[in-house]
């Protein structure tokens, strides 16, 4: 075990309600916009002094656009950060802003400031998954296929590789709608949830959640990616605009500035593989971290595992012997949906929240990563 | 007719009644760009209407965001009419309710706004007695059919209390905006197109019971020689809904005097209310002369009714001799023709050409009305005194007397003339006077037929014609089979680009009367040239179309396309290098060319790119123009409007929508003057293209396309080289390619594709089904 010597906390978590790309709420706002009043709603929340924070790390999976130039920087101008807070904006795809909060935490280890805003950001009706000018290494398609591989046709190839059938996939989705619809009524969503002013009026809640969904209505389904596979838009999280930010501070600076901290930082890994099956890779991910943590699975309270896809949520579990009781107990992407960078922040955020209520000692945050990485954070809850 | 110049424009209009009709009426309201008030007594009932109409095939939005211009509302608050400067009545029949619907309107109206009613069937005298005397002069009915984005006839009915300056400012609205063809209507039951179309298809179902002759060939007998849509009669009782004929007949049965003819048709057949009662409304229902049964292995067949026993057989598409007959001779022979078909075809045309003939002067100001209302009311090609002339008013006249009928003074009048001839290369009428008269255009509409009496064509030749339309403008027509272009075509587009200027000659128009502009390039040469492997021949007409629309482009004054109806391929590649475009609104456009195994070869998917590349719409860098361009022709998009063609950039910003189809010659003349006097020819452009990497992200979508089912292997393959095409080939982004350097691309990939037996077979199919293969 590998103890940070500098404690690290994640003091306060927000996010955006998150709506359904190109026909949601938030289609016509500009992704900075959605970022900037999250932002300030962090600030809010959490009662941080600003002129204390030493840089705004954002992550988004296609920073061009209205979420181009340097997005983590102007969305400081437009939240009225002081102009000495700094900004930078990271991109691992999917794991965008879960690694902000991991850049956070190395920079605060090395003693460079004490409180960082960790955020994300991703706009999926406004800048197209693939960016406006997709120009793939020809020669690099050719010879790799799977560099360039749409998520979709990972997740098929997830689902044959580790025989995860149709029907377990319609059942995990299922699930993950019900705990987000039963999550949403029972307002444990609500204190996350920063509204949003947009041109057409307030957005107060999420836009994804289909809480009438059926096991009938998703087995009637035809597949999305694959006229002879299993994955079907019911089971993979849908294209989502919103966007997520949570502070993280020294322990020390936490207690200083009278700030309630969730949960701490214990450790967090990054890992590589086949970029055909990328869902897979929480696996390696989140067992670095869990060995760096120095636990084990078995030690684990709280779950957060981003739901790109049932299956590839269906493999991770099995391979890593995950107990599904305690995983995305207030509903996964699947449900919520899946803005990309703005997911990282979200679960490791969400799983520092449910440590903190339910008053477990252990949580996993994990996602896939387009391409064939996969990315984990260990927290510990605040005694 | 012009637009009143003092009369104050129709801004705002309100709809009382969000039934089909009302609510349709609506959204053609908003098509023409006026913001709508959309009423009705049910609370949520006009929201919901609009939301069903933007599901609704055929579409009643000319675009989807035209919804946003209809504002819902119910009747507890009538204040949203206060600023309308037209309310249109179209609300439950009955005379009470409208009575009670105009107290509680009038007194919102403001000074000067028009109340009109949609019925179909009451009396505009009626329907005023309900009006205080102050508000009868800015009342009277405004006729829409079903659907009225479709349907061009707009009955009126005036009277002599109405304020001739408030008629005219509606008239003038409904001729300009909505496209209406106005036909004026003496206030009599139904009007003029019900009155008669009622009567003839009551009378095509009676005796087709009485003389036992099945459904099919009654449609088959009455629908091509009659010039009557394929549907035929019992087609189209389907279409509209068996369900409305019963209370259409009561309408009419109390209505009309006891002598009126109508009357002898008797009741509707016991079937007919049989079939409603089981729910064979028709194709809203579980089908009705005709249905679609679904075998249990899913197979789909098309049944019809024996009108006997009330049983479904298979249909088996009939070819009568009677109607056969038509075809050598023309539809007298139908109506001579001794068969039981040709019987029937004489007592249902025979009793309805006489009725026409015995109402018109009662229904009408003149027999065109009578004609225009059929035409455009329910799609005849020929109205009923254009059918006479057809079949000679003689012949008809003593036809009659050989059968003891009566013949109606009208035909006794005609004494053998013809209801329209030519005099002096003007087309004249026969009155009710019994002298003949010109018939007027509406100001501001210029005839090609009428001008094509006047003169003969500056050049012509078996596929094209260029005619002079005046001002120095000229106009190149095609008359080719369906429009379709080849290499006559194209020669007298040079003939005009060589020879117009020199003729003193300040602009062309491409216009034609057919029912599509273009289908497209004639792909049985490029079937036959394929298969005896003549590349180079291919390679020349490829050459020699690109070249020919180029010289459009940069010739010496401008061109501007005038399309309506269909302008797919070819006909859509042309008027990309038109210098303008005036379109109608109903123009259905798109490069199309992937269903018959191609990509568009004389300039599409150059012009395409060049109108994204300049948008500045669109999102920077080099990929945007190109991943639109390859969308559009790869998916074969066709615009189902004018105003869709211009999302899809075949329209431009500054390109012209015109409402009414009779006005698109003079406004495309218009532009063309208006152009001629600061043209500037077309300046090429050097574009920044992807090349390989663009490429290869377009082969990533195919995949992904191919993946999912959506495309077939031969899509992947014409898709892969349109993306090569429009990704600039071999090209560096941050070298330039230029608009000849794109045709060359285009050419060597049609050479690519001819190559391969899938392409030839989607051309094969595609001429002798006329449908796309998926191969």
């Amino acid at each position: 075990m590998t103890s940070p010597q500098i404690p690290i906390v994640i003091s306060g978590y927000v996010r955006s309600p998150f709506t359904l790309a190109h026909k949601g709420d938030l289609a016509h706002t500009r992704p900075d916009d959605i970022a900037a009043q999250v932002i300030r709603g962090l600030i809010r929340q959490s009662h941080t002094d600003p002129a204390l924070i030493e840089d705004l790390i954002m992550g988004c999976a296609f920073p061009e656009g209205e979420q181009g130039f340097n997005v983590a920087r102007l969305v400081g101008f437009l939240a009225d950060l002081p102009l000495k807070v700094a900004g930078v904006t990271v991109n691992r795809f999917c794991g965008s802003s879960m690694q902000a909060i991991h850049m956070a935490a190395g920079a605060m280890q090395m003693g460079a400031g004490e409180a960082y805003i960790c955020a994300g950001v991703e706009s999926m009706s406004r800048i197209p998954m693939t960016g406006f000018n997709p120009m793939p290494h020809p020669q690099l398609a050719e010879d790799m296929p799977g560099s360039y591989m749409g998520m979709g046709e990972t997740a098929e190839n997830v689902a044959k590789k580790y025989k995860i059938s149709r029907a377990d996939q319609d059942a995990f989705a299922l699930t993950s709608q019900t705990k987000a619809a039963q999550a949403q009524s029972e307002g444990r969503l609500a204190q996350e949830i920063v509204s949003i002013q947009t041109a057409d009026g307030v957005v107060e809640s999420d836009g994804c959640i289909r809480p009438e969904t059926t096991a009938e209505a998703l087995a009637g389904l035809k597949p999305a990616f694959d006229q002879n596979g299993t994955v079907t838009a019911g089971t993979a999280s849908p294209l989502t605009d919103g966007a997520s930010a949570t502070l993280v501070t020294t322990e020390a600076f936490a207690e200083r500035q009278g700030l309630k901290p969730l949960a701490y930082v214990r450790s967090f890994a990054v890992s590589g593989c086949q970029p055909e099956i990328m869902g897979i890779g929480p696996v390696r991910s989140s067992q670095k971290a869990l060995e760096r943590a120095g636990i084990g699975i078995e030690d684990l309270d709280v779950i957060e595992l981003n739901e790109a896809f049932a299956a590839q949520s269906l493999a991770s579990i099995r391979d890593l012997k995950l107990n599904p009781e305690l995983i995305n107990i207030d509903g996964g992407a699947i449900a919520l949906g899946h803005p990309l960078g703005a997911t990282g922040a979200r679960i490791t955020g969400k799983a520092a929240e449910i440590l903190h209520r339910q008053g477990g000692k252990w949580a996993l945050a994990t996602q896939c990563i387009g391409g064939g990485q996969g990315i984990a954070t260990v927290l510990e809850g605040v005694s | 007719m012009s637009i009143l110049e003092n009369t104050p424009p129709i801004e705002r209009v309100c709809v009382v009644g969000a039934g089909v009709m009302g609510a349709s009426i609506a959204a053609h309201l908003a098509n023409a760009g006026v913001q709508v008030v959309l009423l009705d007594v049910i609370e949520g009932a006009a929201a919901s209407a609009i939301q069903k109409m933007l599901k609704t095939q055929p579409a009643p939005f000319m675009h989807p965001k035209f919804a946003k211009r209809i504002t819902p509302g119910t009747m507890d608050d009538l204040s949203s009419i206060d600023d309308c400067d037209w309310i249109i009545e179209a609300i439950i029949e009955r005379l009470d309710v409208k009575h009670q619907l105009y107290a509680q309107i009038t007194p919102h109206m403001k000074p000067g706004a028009v109340l009109s009613s949609n019925t179909s069937t009451l009396p505009l005298k009626s329907l005023m007695e309900g009006l205080s005397p102050e508000h009868r002069p800015y009342f009277m009915i405004t006729h829409f059919f079903n659907p009225p984005r479709y349907m061009r006839l707009l009955e009126t009915v005036i009277s002599e209390h109405t304020d001739p300056d408030a008629a005219n400012r509606i008239i003038e609205f409904c001729d300009h905006r909505l496209g209406k063809s106005i036909v004026p209507c003496h206030d009599t039951p139904g009007f003029i197109a019900n009155r008669i179309g009622t009567f003839w298809l009551h009378c095509a179902v009676t005796e087709a019971v009485k003389q036992g002759i099945d459904v099919e060939v009654a449609d088959a007998v009455l629908s091509r020689p009659c010039g009557v849509p394929k549907t035929g009669v019992f087609g189209l009782l389907d279409l509209v809904g068996l369900d409305l004929m019963p209370h259409i007949l009561d309408s009419f049965s109390t209505a009309l005097d006891l002598n009126d003819a109508f009357h002898s048709l008797g009741p509707a057949p016991e079937l007919l209310n049989k079939m409603i009662d089981d729910g064979y409304t028709g194709r809203k229902g579980k089908g009705g002369f005709y249905r679609l049964n679904i075998l249990e292995d899913g197979t789909k067949v098309k049944e019809v009714i024996n009108l006997t026993t009330g049983e479904y057989a298979p249909a088996k598409r009939p070819s009568p001799d009677a109607a056969k007959a038509a075809k050598k001779s023309g539809l007298k022979e139908t109506l001579r023709h001794k068969s039981a078909e040709g019987q029937y075809a004489w007592s249902v045309m025979s009793q309805t050409l006489r009725y026409a003939a015995s109402l018109a002067s009662e229904i009408s100001d003149d027999v065109d009305a009578v004609d225009r209302a059929m035409r455009l009311g329910y799609n005849w090609r020929w109205g009923p005194f254009q059918l006479l002339d057809k079949i000679g008013t003689g012949w008809f006249a003593r036809k009659l007397k050989s059968k003891n009928m009566n013949v109606p003074e009208l035909i006794t009048q005609a004494s053998g003339r013809k209801f329209y001839k030519v005099r002096s290369g003007v087309m004249s009428i026969l009155g009710y006077d019994g002298t003949y008269s010109h018939i007027h255009r509406p100001k501001g509409v210029i005839s090609l037929e009428d001008i094509k009496r006047q003169k003969a064509p500056l050049a012509h030749n078996i596929s094209a014609s260029v005619w002079d339309i005046g001002d120095g403008i000229a106009c190149l027509e095609f008359h080719s089979k369906m429009n379709s272009f080849n290499p006559f075509v194209l020669s007298m587009i040079n003939w005009s680009h060589g020879e117009l200027p020199r003729r003193g000659f300040k602009g062309l128009v491409i216009y034609n009367d057919g029912t599509n502009f273009s289908v497209g390039a004639n792909i049985a040469m490029l079937l036959i040239t394929s298969k005896l492997r003549l590349w180079t021949v291919i390679r020349w007409i490829l050459r020699y179309g690109q070249n020919t629309f180029g010289k459009m482009q940069s010739g010496p004054f401008p061109v501007v396309g005038a399309p309506h109806g269909m302008a797919l391929g070819g006909g859509c590649e042309i008027l990309l290098h038109c210098n303008a475009i005036e379109a109608h609104a109903e123009t259905y456009t798109g490069l199309i060319e992937a269903g018959v195994g191609i990509v568009p070869g004389w300039g599409g998917c150059k012009e395409l790119l060049r109108r994204w590349t300049l948008s500045k719409k669109r999102p920077g860098g080099p990929m945007p123009p190109v991943m639109k361009a390859f969308e559009s022709i790869a998916m074969a998009q066709v615009s189902k409007s004018a105003f869709e063609a211009k999302d899809m950039l075949v329209l431009r910003p500054r390109d012209g929508v015109v409402m009414n189809r009779d006005r698109l010659l003079a406004q495309a003349k218009k532009r063309a003057l208006e152009m001629s006097k600061d043209y500037h020819p077309h300046e090429p452009i050097e574009m920044h293209l992807p090349g390989p990497s663009g490429k290869t992200a377009l082969s990533l979508a195919v995949k992904d396309f191919l993946n999912k089912g959506v495309a077939t292997p031969h899509d992947g393959t014409i898709a892969t080289q349109l993306a090569w095409v429009l990704s600039g080939g071999e090209t560096d982004h941050l070298s330039t390619v230029s608009e000849q350097g794109v045709l060359k691309l285009e050419r060597d990939a049609i050479i690519t594709l001819a190559k391969t037996p899938e392409t030839r077979a989607r051309v094969a199919h595609m001429l002798k089904t006329g449908k796309p293969l998926r191969n």
